[in-house]
């Protein structure tokens, strides 16, 4: 079924003898569809936010055929991915085009000589290490969304990877990328001019420019990859500890171990034990005495790990944590790759079980602030909880950030389920209230309001200034320099006040 | 062909685990009934019960096996170093 959208006759025609007729959609789901991500959405304004039209390009002459058009008549340009980001990146705030890149799947170079792998941005990590494996090596950027998300999504947003303190997250991993600018050209951004050089001084270092831009300035339409050779080995380690504060201090000491193969460790406070014990399909028996969980995994050699593993569960008994055995420690990792499988409902505050969406406070902090900010987050979490009875704390955790490093700061995350079937104007005005005062908590302390998902939601979005600093003034010239009629994603970062506040500079 | 078989229908007696979770199968937690009040849990065979569980089993073995080679645990780690293989 094909219904009338917004745009009109002869830009519908464009679109068709751009991309052929096929791959231009108009009908209700396919717009539908692609309106929400998975984080929680005032679904009683849906209709607000529906792209008038999707298209889904081949190549980058497409791709840059589209913009030039969506620039002549000043069209919002929205590139979508997986869109399993639980921020609003995807979300076409202002409608507009929808360029879907899930057919730009292909594998166009597997490089064993140089280590690199050339792939169009809606390729999946883990369909693309399905190929990779016949050839021993891996591209090891493992969201979350593991199974679902794709490469696109992950430049789009400057990705965060489970073992990041390993390999380095998405940012570390892609080496260069084929890019359309918002005003259509075509050009090539790496570090250096290189489309395998990992390390350069020539000229500006452009990647990490565009690496999270969150589709506001351009689309990527190819990219270059790392390749690592495959772990022999896997070895996953939970403890389990009577209190947070020597989970809190066993977890400092695990990740200043200095141990090479150490992928990534992650704190579970008490409230994620609750919740565990109670919602999470990962069900976790542990008796009640156990109040914090720190979760380890390494990859490597077998040479590497194993004497690598032995260190790291000296550290973790020394440093007061008890071995859950492996069990548990392999199931749950193993589980880890895959979140978004968790069946999605809470509890109301009687216990009752209802269907809720999923909210994921994604900041990054340092370590000495992890245990003031989570009391923080918590008392506000509960004031909204006991006021509106429709939200429910899933918990803390600590995840290690830093690429290579795992040490000194951390990906923060509060899970607050929300119940989208009774959300009205008063009760999302309340959430976004929540949410303001979680993002002011995280500024308090020095941190960023995120580590992985993206400020582009109500609630956090209109800090990004305050986090930048003077900073946002370069943001916004750099902005509008690139697109000047502010075409692509248009609403996120607040970077419409590049135009709203007059010239660059000026605001 | 296998006929209707009452017992692959029909889960066993649930067991209370503590005031949220139940157990009718081993190691398979279910939210307590008496938690599922405003949104009643469908009923589901028992059969069905233990496939769901058993093609997550198979789902986490095969994740396993997507990242390594092997997965070493702490038991294969303790007996390597009865053998004299040290630390470091």
């Amino acid at each position: 079924m094909t219904t009338a959208v917004a745009l009109s006759d002869p830009v519908l025609d464009e679109l068709r003898a751009i991309l052929g007729a096929d791959h231009v959609l108009t009908d209700r789901p396919a717009r539908f569809n692609r309106t929400r991500v998975p984080s929680p959405f005032p679904v009683h304004r849906w209709a607000d936010y529906v792209p008038d039209v999707v298209v889904l390009p081949r190549t980058a002459e497409q791709v840059s055929a589209v913009v030039k058009l969506a620039n002549r008549f000043g069209i919002p340009v929205v590139p979508r991915a997986g869109a399993t980001g639980l921020a609003d990146g995807a979300v076409p705030l202002k409608r507009g085009i929808i360029v879907d890149v899930k057919l730009m799947n292909q594998i166009h170079e597997i490089d064993l000589v140089d280590r690199t792998v050339t792939v169009g941005p809606g390729i999946n990590m883990l369909k693309l290490n399905e190929e990779l494996r016949k050839h021993g090596v891996i591209y090891p950027d493992d969201p979350a969304s593991y199974p679902c998300s794709l490469v696109g999504g992950r430049i789009g947003t400057s990705g965060w990877s489970l073992i990041g303190g390993r390999y380095g997250h998405t940012r570390d991993l892609v080496i260069s990328m084929q890019w359309v600018l918002p005003n259509g050209e075509i050009v090539r951004i790496g570090d250096g001019g290189g489309r395998k050089i990992r390390k350069s001084s020539t000229g500006f270092s452009l990647k990490h420019l565009f690496m999270g831009a969150q589709g506001s300035l351009g689309i990527v339409t190819e990219a270059t990859l790392e390749l690592v050779p495959r772990p022999e080995v896997e070895f996953a380690a939970f403890f389990a500890y009577p209190d947070f504060k020597t989970a809190y201090e066993s977890t400092g000491a695990l990740t200043k171990s200095g141990l090479a193969t150490l992928g990534g460790v992650v704190l579970f406070d008490e409230w994620k034990l609750r919740y565990l014990r109670r919602d999470d399909e990962a069900y976790i028996p542990q008796p009640d005495d156990v109040k914090a969980v720190v979760a380890t995994a390494m990859y490597g050699t077998r040479d590497e790990v194993t004497p690598a593993a032995r260190r790291l569960m000296r550290i973790g008994r020394e440093s007061g944590g008890n071995y859950l055995g492996d069990e548990i420690s392999q199931g749950d990792w193993a589980a880890r790759h895959d979140r978004y499988a968790t069946p999605l409902h809470g509890r109301l505050r009687s216990g009752q079980v209802v269907p809720m969406s999923w909210h994921c406070e994604d900041a990054a902090l340092n370590y000495s602030v992890l245990p003031q900010v989570s009391e923080e987050w918590h008392a506000i979490a509960d004031r909204y909880i006991t006021q509106y009875g429709i939200f429910d704390d899933w918990g803390m955790f600590f995840y290690t950030n830093a690429a290579h490093k795992p040490w000194g700061d951390y990906l923060v995350e509060i899970d607050i389920g929300i119940w989208e079937q009774k959300l009205n104007d008063e009760n999302w005005a309340a959430w976004v209230q929540c949410k303001r005062e979680i993002t002011q908590v995280t500024l308090k302390y020095g941190g960023s309001i995120t580590a992985c998902h993206g400020s582009t939601r109500e609630g956090d979005a209109e800090y990004v200034p305050a986090e930048m600093g003077g900073a946002f003034e370069v943001m916004k010239q750099i902005k509008r320099a690139l697109d000047p009629n502010n075409i692509m994603n248009p609403g996120k970062n607040e970077l419409d006040r590049a135009y709203d506040d007059g010239a660059p500079g000026e605001g | 062909m296998i006929g209707f078989r009452l017992s692959a229908q029909r889960p066993p007696e649930a067991r209370r685990i503590n005031n949220d979770v139940i157990m009718r199968f081993d190691h398979v937690y279910e939210v307590a009934p008496e938690k599922m009040q405003t949104f009643p849990q469908q009923d589901i065979p028992a059969w069905d019960t233990l496939r769901i569980v058993a093609s997550r089993w198979d789902h986490l073995d095969w994740m396993h096996d997507h990242w390594a080679d092997s997965v070493l645990g702490v038991d294969e780690l303790e007996e390597e170093a009865e053998k004299g293989h040290g630390e470091d």
